[in-house]
């Protein structure tokens, strides 16, 4: 059965889960494109689980279907098959309206250029409390929006700027701060970390840390950058032509990879294949 | 091979010159890939730029020599430095995909490269790319970030030339890509010809470079090999100096 979802219409399985940690289960999900005559299965019985909390990294090639699969996760496309539950977390009585939030990857385009990015967090803050069922009560927007500045570093100077004022790294914080207005309890990050210098992703690996430990927000981070995941996550997936070919312990699956292509990605880290591997890997 | 000696890059617009490059002199020698790293707005791409007179001449001021095979490239007319950048001089820039014409299919920049039809199958099959016949068909959107980059390289490789110089071949492509673009560039330099590039990425600034640099404060340090680069302290990058300590 297909379950359908959208960022704004997520199914709810309200009911505590038979594990009281876990906050999100994907279940063979299976997603096929065609495209004139060709079909082609871009993901094959993904099935994973996430822990309320938990850090946990996507890694694979482009065009494994990393990207596809975020966008199925946070309920933005639909897979033929399979099923995602996601159980809110009971500590608060008021399910959120939009607990599952994703960052794309910035690409200039994830902030409307013309709006200020003041009013985009307050607009975002605004609709959440609408949405919760409070009164919008503009006191309160205002420390909000304070702290959620504080944890993406937000400098005031900036924040009265608009979107095509910022340079990328700047964006992708301020689309992250709207996001975090929404306080996700999972935040879906694809290739948070592209175009951007060393020095900026470190920067934004200790945010991202950051809002994991003050917010408790669990993550699923997609990226081809290993060492990124070996730093922020707790648990990897290892995805290779559509399937999760490995998954566990981040620290295990990282440094005693047991999976051939976990092999392979790990050794085209530190730049040291041959010919001859790069060529039977891709003719696999 | 190339003997840059440029004294001062300035950038002219409608605000007060801006300084952009100062005393940049260094040599490239045949066999070798010089690497040159910095942060982003460092002014890396600015400087490949200015080494061939890709800068706009109306926003920029470019005080002093480059000279390469015995000729100072900043002195050409127009037309023989188009020569230059087409057969002895190659670039790829960064975001390779917008570096070709959406409304020209690639059979467009194929029949226009220099290379004998069973070279450039050679390459292509080498960088794990679809046959000639069937790219040809494709229009530039139709091909992924990854794929335009390795175009890119192809035909600049096909063109023959001495000197390559790539404005970060590695970012937006994943490890395993960025590997055999390593070993093909290796190849390439172990012909006698050169290589330069500025990146980003100091794993593969670390595999690929025989010489390093870091630009920074519009000026560039002197080429060291990887290892003696690696090891100096005074960075002001707290991620260069990270990836020091660890490697």
């Amino acid at each position: 059965m297909t379950r359908l979802l959208s960022v704004e219409n997520i199914s709810y399985d309200v009911e505590s889960s038979k594990d009281d940690l876990n906050l999100f289960t994907a279940q063979g999900l299976h997603f096929r494109i065609s495209r004139r005559k060709d079909r082609k299965d871009l993901l094959k019985n993904i099935s994973f689980t996430i822990d309320a909390g938990e850090t946990a990294g996507i890694a694979g090639e482009s065009g494994a279907g990393k990207t596809t699969l975020a966008k199925i996760l946070a309920g933005i496309m639909k897979p033929n098959k399979g099923s995602i539950k996601f159980y809110p977390s009971l500590k608060t009585n008021k399910q959120k309206p939009n607990p599952i939030q994703i960052l794309f990857q910035n690409n200039g385009e994830i902030l409307n250029p013309l709006r200020k990015v003041n009013q985009i967090v307050e607009e975002a803050l605004s609709i959440n409390l609408k949405k919760m069922g409070k009164s919008i009560d503009l006191k309160n927007v205002p420390e909000k929006k304070e702290k959620i500045f504080a944890a993406v570093n937000f400098h005031e100077i900036l924040r009265d700027r608009k979107g095509f004022e910022l340079s990328g790294g700047e964006q992708q914080r301020a689309a992250l701060a709207r996001i975090l207005a929404a306080e996700p309890e999972l935040l879906i990050l694809d290739e948070p970390f592209s175009s951007q210098d060393p020095e900026s992703q470190l920067n934004f690996l200790n945010l991202f840390k950051k809002i994991n430990e003050d917010f408790g927000t669990a993550m699923i981070c997609i990226s081809h950058n290993l060492e990124i995941l070996r730093q922020l996550c707790s648990k990897v997936l290892i995805m290779y032509r559509g399937e999760i070919v490995e998954s566990g312990p981040a620290a295990d699956v990282l440094n005693a990879p047991r999976h051939p292509y976990t092999k392979y990605l790990i050794k085209a880290e530190e730049y040291g294949l041959s010919f001859e591997e790069l060529k039977h890997m891709n003719k696999l | 091979m190339l003997s840059v000696s440029i004294n001062e890059v300035k950038f002219k617009g409608i605000n007060p010159v801006r300084l952009l490059l100062e005393n940049i002199k260094f040599d490239l020698e045949p066999g070798k890939i010089f690497t040159i790293l910095g942060k982003n707005g460092s002014g890396k791409s600015t400087l490949i730029k200015s080494l061939t007179g890709l800068l706009d001449k109306k926003f920029y001021l470019i005080e002093g020599e480059v000279f390469f095979q015995g000729e100072n490239i900043l002195k050409m007319p127009e037309e023989k430095l188009l020569k230059l950048r087409r057969n002895k001089i190659k670039y790829v820039f960064q975001d390779a995909a917008n570096s070709f014409d959406p409304l020209k299919k690639l059979k467009y920049y194929f029949d226009n490269s220099a290379g004998h039809k069973s070279d450039t199958e050679l390459l292509l099959e080498y960088f794990l790319l679809p046959v000639q016949d069937e790219l040809k068909k494709m229009y530039p959107y139709e091909i992924s970030g990854g794929m335009a980059q390795r175009i890119a390289l192809a035909l600049a490789l096909l063109a023959n030339p001495k000197l390559l110089i790539l404005d970060e071949p590695t970012s937006g492509i994943d490890s395993a890509i960025a590997n055999l673009m390593l070993l093909k560039l290796k190849d390439f330099v172990s012909d006698g010809n050169s290589v330069l590039l500025v990146t980003q990425d100091l794993i593969f600034a670390k595999k690929i470079s025989s010489k390093i640099s870091y630009l920074a404060d519009n000026r560039i340090s002197s080429f060291s090999n990887p290892d003696e680069f690696f090891k100096i302290k005074e960075y002001s990058d707290p991620a260069l100096l990270n990836f020091g300590k660890l490697t």
